[in-house]
């Protein structure tokens, strides 16, 4: 866009500059998704590997030999470059990476490392800028697959352990001594009262019954009971914890603002997981960070007393904890960094109800007392026996009376804050959670329906181009001008926004939600027409339209852009993402449609010539 | 022009019936997204595209199924309903197909059974409450958002125009038993949205008509609202469904029922800007000295002190 070096009178110039820059900050954003992906392979030298066995190699290899061996192998090669390090290679299909790194891992001797990715194909300059393409979406590119395996009967098992120190406890607060609680099944406890009176321990059996309704009390002879789980309260927890992880494991996903994973309950204690634009199964491991859980405990008082269990801190000091959770990360319903009046970092918690009944009930008791929050991730070993490990994130000392809002303070530094928020945020789990497989999908259409998806709405988006051409000549050229602009912000915007996925519908909202736009130079022209008829020349009448024009489509716009920030706040994958398109759209719309058009306007247009508007 | 708005207002009422009674009596067919199904895998001994592996299974599998693949091309997942009439014999029918095959050709297609899995919906049951909720708040504030910069009455008209819309494509979705997936669910997003921005076009006419104009007849101030923006209704909607038009038939079957539902949205859309949002303020007490009045009662006001 060249600008006059005189422009007319009326226009301030420096408007026009903020509008230049704004475009222009959009078109870089934009600008990665021009650059298709490319797959590569790099292929470099063990670190460890005697200097003298590579020096024998390497004149085996060369930039020609790759080239053949994976040319026999069917793998198409765009370039192969060497360097000192090793070699890098760019396949011309992005399908074949796998294959070619099989190909070469097998054939390469074992002191090379074979390493592949798909990266943005933009020039260097770009990345530098921090450039990023819009993120496809399951249809368009694939992703990566997630089976995650919920332990509920370590759940129920932990549940059940967890009620028998309720019961140690209360026996202690009653006075009575000598009880013998064990637990002897996944699902029951054994009490047996033999050597303690008997009188106490009924109406300890009716307080602990009463707690727990969901246990029955079974007589196993005169001196021993039983509190087994019943079989719908099995069922009924199952239902729960399962309920409970799958809306943990879409909240953790949804955090990180991903809106289009699958998220589904597989088979009984199954979660299946698909998560787009990620390619790297380790990567996306990290990202939902998925089995971790998080409780918060009390120091014990008694060092030596049954009920502690120990652990270290990452000074390698050995804590004692009181084994009964305070709270636990489930309770937490969001928390964030933040700092306090002087300045130093802190976290912010919300608890739900329970929480902060729990923590209310808690904090009055232990004023002055410390906090530990423990963190913890379950694995398989080579045996595939569940493993826990856990460790201990943050220690902070109980100030006051808290209840369910509170905060951490403390803190080491402001990321410290932030990663801490960010794990408490995550939320816990019900149950140990482990994964059991984990795959890279391919994109679920296939190239060819992508192909005629794009074609389709090309040809859409030309219709409207032309007709605007013709029906408002030479105002259509600059609402044209406009809606590219305006799809070309749009795409940077959405560049802009790291969770921000685009799928094949997501595709065409945005030319919808583009074409849609057309409607607000489509307003604006009409009003113009009116003007002219009412006999103002076409210079005023341009004016006025744009003026008179305004408050509709700002009206129009605003109720659109509440009905989608609320859909957006609360939709679930495509919804979500239509939304999140709906209100970039109507936001870049009035940019375009209004600013950049009555700026174009303005400097293209100064003459009064009633037949450019194609006025009649 | 006053009697046509007027029969197509009670025309917009019959058929919002129907559609309601597609509604009720067939109710929507919902995807696999919100009733979850069968998960069934397989690996083949070599890559197939996933063009050639749908239409190999189509023959197999009698509903609706989604098909997809990971390891390039050999290992697959086809998730079918719960309610399949096909069941999970087809995988079994499939596998026997291709060893019948397999004495032919030497290179024939061994397919090996992986998994086959009940799997959930892909929505969770608190977000229907909650979708249901933000829903009317939703509405709640747009009504409220209208009637603070219109009169309430042409909110109204705006609301009812809205719920036309998307009660009519939910009724075409019923009565054709189309399935109802979660891309339908946004585009009857972007109905919503467009319906509002019709009716407010038509609405904001009327009050600029109303502010300036001498004029006494409703009526007449309706009819010439409709007529200045009838250009600009018939050239967005114009635009908007070529566009959807092409999508229809070159985007092919991924995207067919998002275009169906686009496409009868926004032909309602423009209809009840005009049958609805513009007659209903009337029949509700718009009166044309609305503003006039308002603005004498200001007037009245500012001279009590």
């Amino acid at each position: 866009m060249n600008f006059p070096k005189k422009a007319p009178r009326r226009i301030v110039k420096w408007q026009h500059l903020v509008l230049l820059l704004t475009l222009i900050l959009m078109v870089i954003s934009a600008l990665p998704n021009f650059y298709g992906d490319k797959a590569t392979l790099n292929i470099t030298n063990k670190l460890e590997a005697p200097k003298h066995l590579t020096e024998q190699l390497i004149p085996e290899l060369s930039p020609q030999t790759i080239k053949q061996l994976l040319h026999e192998q069917n793998i198409q090669v765009s370039s192969v470059k060497s360097s000192a390090d090793g070699f890098s290679i760019v396949l011309a299909k992005q399908e074949h990476l796998a294959k070619a790194k099989q190909v070469l891992i097998d054939t390469l001797p074992d002191d090379k490392v074979v390493e592949g990715a798909i990266k943005n194909d933009s020039p260097s300059w770009l990345k530098q800028l921090g450039g990023q393409p819009i993120k496809l979406g399951l249809d368009l590119s694939g992703g990566v697959l997630f089976v995650l395996d919920v332990d509920i009967e370590r759940a129920i098992s932990d549940k059940v352990a967890d009620i028998a120190l309720d019961i140690k406890s209360l026996a202690r607060e009653q006075r009575i001594r000598a009880l013998k609680v064990k637990q002897v099944s996944a699902t029951s406890i054994k009490v047996d009262f033999s050597s303690t009176n008997s009188k106490s321990t009924k109406a300890l059996f009716k307080q602990v019954l009463s707690t727990y309704p969901e246990l029955i009390q079974q007589k196993l002879s005169a001196q021993q009971v039983s509190f087994t789980f019943t079989e719908q309260a099995t069922t009924t927890f199952r239902q729960q914890t399962m309920a409970q992880t799958l809306k943990t494991m879409r909240g953790r996903i949804e955090e990180l603002g991903i809106t289009e994973a699958v998220t589904q309950k597989q088979g009984k204690n199954r979660i299946r997981i698909e998560l787009p634009g990620v390619h790297d199964p380790e990567e996306a491991k990290r990202i939902i960070g998925a089995t971790a859980s998080l409780d918060f405990y009390q120091l014990a008082k008694h060092n030596n007393s049954i009920n502690v269990k120990h652990i270290r801190n990452e000074y390698g000091q050995l804590l004692s904890l009181n084994n009964k959770v305070i709270f636990s990360g489930s309770n937490i319903k969001n928390a964030q960094a933040g700092r306090d009046e002087m300045g130093s970092p802190l976290v912010n918690l919300r608890l739900d109800a329970l929480g902060g009944k729990k923590m209310s009930d808690f904090s009055k008791r232990n004023i002055g007392a410390p906090m530990i929050t423990v963190f913890s991730e379950y694995y398989r070993d080579a045996n595939n026996e569940l493993m826990k490990k856990s460790k201990v994130i943050s220690e902070a000392t109980i100030q006051g009376h808290l209840s369910s809002v509170f905060s951490i303070t403390n803190m080491k530094s402001t990321a410290a804050a932030q990663e801490l928020a960010l794990l408490l945020r995550a939320g816990s789990l019900a149950a140990p959670v482990t994964i059991v497989k984990q795959r890279t999908i391919a994109a679920t259409l296939g190239d060819d329906n992508i192909d005629n998806g794009v074609k389709a709405l090309v040809i859409g988006v030309s219709i409207t181009l032309i007709f605007m051409a013709l029906w408002y000549r030479a105002l259509g050229m600059i609402a044209n001008v406009a809606l590219a602009c305006n799809l070309l912000s749009l795409l940077g915007l959405m560049s802009l926004l790291p969770g921000a996925v685009l799928t094949l519908p997501g595709i065409a909202g945005l030319v919808l939600t583009v074409g849609m736009a057309v409607d607000t130079n489509v307003l604006i022209f009409e009003r113009i027409k009116e003007e002219i008829k009412k006999g103002l020349s076409p210079l005023l009448a341009i004016e006025r339209g744009y003026k008179n024009a305004s408050a509709t489509i700002f009206d129009a716009n605003i109720t659109t852009m509440i009905t989608g920030i609320i859909l957006y706040s609360i939709g679930y994958g495509p919804v979500k993402g239509f939304a999140l398109i709906l209100c970039l759209g109507i936001l870049t719309s009035m940019f375009t449609g209004i600013l950049i058009s009555k700026a174009i306007t303005n400097v293209v247009i100064n003459r009064n010539d009633t037949i450019l508007l194609g006025a009649k | 022009m006053t009697k046509f708005r007027v029969i197509s207002f009670y025309t917009a009422i019959f058929v919002v019936l129907f559609a309601l009674m597609g509604l009720f009596s067939k109710g929507l067919n919902f995807g696999l997204d919100f009733t979850g199904g069968y998960l069934t895998e397989f690996s083949t001994n070599q890559p197939v595209s996933l063009q050639a592996m749908n239409e190999m299974i189509t023959l197999f599998i009698a509903d609706d199924f989604q098909l997809s693949s990971a390891e390039n091309g050999s290992y697959w997942t086809v998730r079918t309903p719960d309610n399949s009439a096909s069941g999970n014999s087809w995988l079994f029918n499939f596998i026997e197909a291709q060893k019948i095959l397999a004495g032919d050709i030497d290179k024939a297609l061994i397919v090996t059974p992986q998994d086959a899995v009940y799997i959930g919906s892909q929505v969770g049951e608190e977000l229907i409450n909650q979708g249901g909720l933000a829903l009317l708040t939703a509405l709640v504030i747009i009504l409220l958002y209208l009637s603070f910069r219109f009169e309430w009455r042409l909110a109204i008209g705006a609301v009812a125009a809205l719920f036309h819309d998307v009660i009519i494509v939910l009724g075409i979705f019923a009565w054709l038993g189309l399935s109802f997936d979660l891309t339908i669910l946004a585009s009857i997003l972007a109905i919503i949205g467009y319906s509002l921005n019709d009716s407010i076009i038509v609405g904001d006419r009327i009050r600029e008509i109303m502010k300036t104009n001498k004029e006494n007849n409703i009526d007449t101030i309706i009819n010439s609202a409709i007529k200045t923006t009838l250009v600009r209704t018939l050239i967005t909607s114009g635009t908007t469904l070529a566009t959807i038009v092409a999508i229809w038939f070159f985007a092919g079957d991924s995207l067919h029922g998002f275009a169906v539902s686009l496409f009868s949205g926004i032909l309602v859309g423009t209809f009840s800007s005009i049958a609805i949002s513009a007659t209903l303020p009337k029949l509700v007490g718009l009166r044309a000295d609305y503003y006039q009045q308002k603005a004498l009662e200001q007037e009245a006001l500012c001279q009590l002190p």
